[in-house]
């Protein structure tokens, strides 16, 4: 026991003393500093998705890196579906290949790979839509997903963001789990080389891969830094080539002489809950002392909010005015008069929000009038506490009564859990979601018990829209609801924002990715190398 | 002597007892690991399910006592943040780095620290003295993160000398280890010192002095022989610092150690980890203040009968 931890490691340790310091990065070396994982395993079905094995494992959907839409660059030919979307069959590609020689990917694959991600021990976001899915192997390159409920975008548990990458089959009947821990096969066009716990993970470039689409670099390092201030040091030493930087720290590197490199596509929506808007009839549990389940405070704090201002304070300009949380263009029900009504409906615009509190009688005719602005962190979203501290500004300037209170997130989901939280907060959407996912998860009743915001009008289109196959009545459903949620100011949306990666010009030529992961970073094989 | 080891046992054994409840309370009022484990659309079968695997479903003494039963043969259960490993694997495996980073900066305090509070001492009111008053007014001022962050700064990136973070050679020891060592220069200077202006003034240093002693013998053999009791009282202190003071520089530094996988454990709520790097520190400071009292005993027979 002393042997394998200490003696070996100081040892090691001790040798490696002397060795020189910073190395430049290589011509077709590319490092790439992140935050830690939640969890550092590599089985992806035991982390929530934040998935640093990306570059080599792959799902049967890619995504295009442009248009971020659905294609077949992963591991899937094409895809058909039954009329009532309760059953998905996918054509596998032939010639893909798993790593290090464990054979072509079969069906075989994916059944062995969702009933490991389906198992008792998963702890994937999104997972939800897996429940009850049964996969069976028609042919050898030939599955069919049965699903208990139809579901309209099922494809998204198997794109970027999704809950379903393949394993093989072949090693883990040869290595167990241990096999997948020590060296897992992917079949992406860079293959997993070595895990370092607690400092990254490295990745090489598969010679010859069965896409016919070699990785532009030759080896890929992803460090695993956990101080932003660290991170930029070791950007500016010119250590690394490609950092993923909180946005206040971003202009420094800029002013630098770095370059930003944004998703191609929107990859992350913000906005303000408002925690316990429970407001469908006769339900017992709802705090009725709660400010803003009175729709004109909601209104009076939406317009409270310059949201010009607050993007080019936590954004620095770089974002997009989000005018409702959970819709966007790529998906069901997108309703753009919304966006152009916003202006006027939700417009930073203090002589209404000043008629608005009159009229409500605000604060008098409250019994309790103060409202509790949570600051938290959230892996992911360093700007999440300004974000608080701005809206308390905005808010006392309106002349709301408001305090800040600070609270873990985990504590804070835990209250979610048991809807008994009260706070107005910071949220995120996290990648861009199906519009069904994100209705549920915020919306609807069906979200229980974490959602925040209930009403009849909702539930009713939810039903059906939950229950149609039809996509010009998912979309106008989709839509309905999405209109409700604008005209009862149920959140306080925020920006649109894109995933960001801060790059040195010097050795990184270009990448182009869609936004369309839990880090917003994917297509790690087409990072150029700078001439 | 007997005696007097036994005693001190006693007290390292409640006070671990005292210890471990504290832990053990702690990491479960930061919140529950469900809601960090499982994702934001868990199943209400998911929940109780982990909760049952946990064991967070029984009452809270019962935990405890399941917790204290296992802690005292090594088995902290198994790591939620790095699967496939149990908490003591995780733990052991970041212990060289740590002990690597905090055997380089005990170095650098010592060899920094002791002749800076003895010639302090020595010259007294002198500008050497002076300086070192600086020394160690900021040694013990400044905090560790802005200190790092500052050297990290001025030697990596402005100066290149030094890689500004990570897990290497020696090049990568230097700047997270002198952070560590900042503060305890500074500290060990100003005891050192006041302890050799005590011992300089006494009748046999002035004697020896008298009968024209070496000044360098007087010194380091007849004075500083005899003022070393206050420094190596310190060292139980000192050796602690080497883990707690490594949360901050490690975290700062990206050095792969146990106090960065104390930070990494409390953010990913993997409480086996956590419990076993806190009751690991604690442990280990335990020990080192134990040794040191024996030692203390050993060379100041007063004091076992004190």
């Amino acid at each position: 026991m002393f042997k394998k931890y200490l003696c070996k490691p100081m040892v090691t340790g001790l040798m490696a003393i002397g060795a020189t310091g910073a190395v430049a990065a290589q011509a077709q070396t590319i490092k790439l500093v992140m935050s830690p994982p939640a969890v550092e395993t590599n089985r992806y079905w035991n982390t929530p998705g934040d998935f640093a094995l990306g570059p080599s494992m792959q799902g049967l959907v890619g995504h295009d890196a442009v248009s971020g839409s659905y294609d077949n660059s992963g591991l899937a030919d094409s895809w058909t579906h039954s009329e009532d979307f309760k059953e998905w069959t996918f054509k596998l590609k032939p010639e893909a290949q798993f790593h290090f020689g464990w054979g072509p990917v079969t069906a075989a694959d994916v059944v062995h790979s969702l009933a490991l991600h389906t198992g008792p021990d998963t702890t994937l976001n999104g997972i939800s839509q897996l429940e009850g899915a049964v996969a069976e192997a028609i042919d050898d390159h030939t599955v069919t997903f049965t699903l208990p409920a139809p579901q309209v975008d099922f494809l998204f548990v198997h794109g970027g963001r999704g809950s379903l990458v393949v394993y093989s089959k072949a090693q883990f009947d040869a290595e167990g789990l241990e096999g997948y821990d020590a060296m897992p096969a992917g079949t992406a066009n860079l293959q997993y080389v070595e895990r370092n716990v607690g400092q990254g993970l490295n990745f090489e470039k598969v010679v010859d891969h069965w896409s016919g689409e070699d990785a532009n670099i030759d080896r890929l390092e992803l460090i695993f830094v956990s101080e932003a201030a660290t991170t930029l040091a070791k950007l500016l030493a010119k250590e690394v080539d490609i950092v993923i930087l909180p946005r206040e720290l971003q202009g420094e590197a800029l002013d630098a002489g770095f370059e930003a490199i944004p998703s191609t596509n929107a990859s992350n929506q913000t906005t303000m809950l408002f925690n316990g808007s429970f407001l469908l009839p006769g339900y017992e549990g709802l705090d009725e002392t709660l400010p803003w389940l009175d729709i004109r405070i909601r209104e009076a704090i939406n317009r409270s909010i310059d949201r010009v201002t607050m993007i080019d304070v936590l954004y620095d300009g770089r974002a997009e005015i989000l005018p409702v949380f959970g819709m966007d263009p790529r998906h069901e029900g997108y309703v753009p008069e919304l966006a152009e009504r916003f202006e006027a409906e939700y417009g930073y615009d203090m002589d209404k929000v000043k008629a608005l509190m009159d009229d409500a009688d605000y604060p008098d005719s409250f019994s309790n009038p103060v409202i509790p602005i949570l600051s938290s962190t959230l892996a992911g979203n360093p700007e999440f506490p300004a974000m608080a501290e701005l809206m308390q500004v905005f808010l006392d300037e309106a002349g709301f009564q408001t305090e800040i209170v600070e609270m873990d997130w985990a504590n804070l989901g835990a209250l979610r859990t048991a809807r008994e939280a009260k706070f107005f907060h910071p949220m995120r959407n996290l990648p861009v979601k199906p519009s069904a996912v994100g209705i549920r998860n915020y919306y609807s009743a069906a979200g229980a018990p974490r959602n925040n915001y209930e009403d009849e009008v909702i539930e009713g289109l939810m039903t059906k829209y939950m229950a149609s196959i039809d996509p010009a009545e998912r979309e106008e459903l989709a839509g309905g609801i999405f209109t409700r949620v604008f005209e009862q100011y149920a959140v306080a949306p925020l920006a649109s924002i894109s995933a960001e990666v801060i790059v040195n010009p010097e050795t990184v030529g270009g990448w182009v990715f869609p936004g369309t992961t839990s880090v917003g970073i994917s297509h790690f094989g087409s990072i150029v190398p700078a001439e | 002597m007997l005696r007097f080891v036994l005693t001190r046992l006693s007290q390292m054994l409640v006070s671990l007892l005292v210890i471990t409840f504290i832990v053990f309370s702690l990491s479960h009022l930061t919140g529950s690991p469900i809601d960090s484990l499982l994702p934001d659309d868990a199943t209400p079968q998911q929940i109780a399910s982990l909760t049952e695997h946990l064991g967070l479903d029984r009452p809270y003494y019962v935990q405890y006592l399941t917790f204290l039963q296992n802690a005292a043969v090594g088995d902290f259960g198994d790591s939620t943040k790095w699967k496939g490993s149990t908490a003591a694997e995780v733990v052991l495996e970041r212990l060289p780095a740590t002990l690597q980073l905090g055997g380089l900066a005990v170095l650098i305090s010592v060899v920094a620290a002791i002749p800076m509070g003895v010639m302090s001492a020595v010259r007294r009111g002198s500008i050497f003295d002076r300086m070192a008053g600086v020394v160690a007014l900021l040694g013990q001022s400044l905090p560790a993160f802005w200190l790092g962050i500052v050297l990290m700064w001025i030697f990596a990136v402005i100066l290149g000398w030094f890689p500004t973070s990570g897990y290497g050679g020696l090049t990568y020891m230097i700047l997270p280890a002198v952070g560590m060592a900042w503060f305890q220069i500074a500290a060990l200077t100003r005891l050192t010192r006041s302890a050799m202006l005590e011992v300089l003034d006494t009748e046999y240093v002035k004697l020896a002095r008298i009968k024209g002693v070496n000044e360098r013998q007087v010194i380091w053999k007849h004075a500083f022989r005899n003022a070393a009791i206050v420094p190596i009282t310190y060292f139980g202190v000192l050796a602690g610092s080497l883990l707690t003071g490594s949360v901050v520089m490690e975290t700062v530094f990206a050095w792969p150690g146990t106090g960065l996988l104390a930070i990494d454990a409390i953010r990913g709520r993997d409480f086996p980890v956590v419990q076993s790097v806190v009751l690991f520190f604690a442990v280990f400071y335990l020990l080192a203040n134990f040794l040191v009292d024996v030692l203390y005993a050993i060379i100041d027979p007063r004091i076992r009968y004190g």
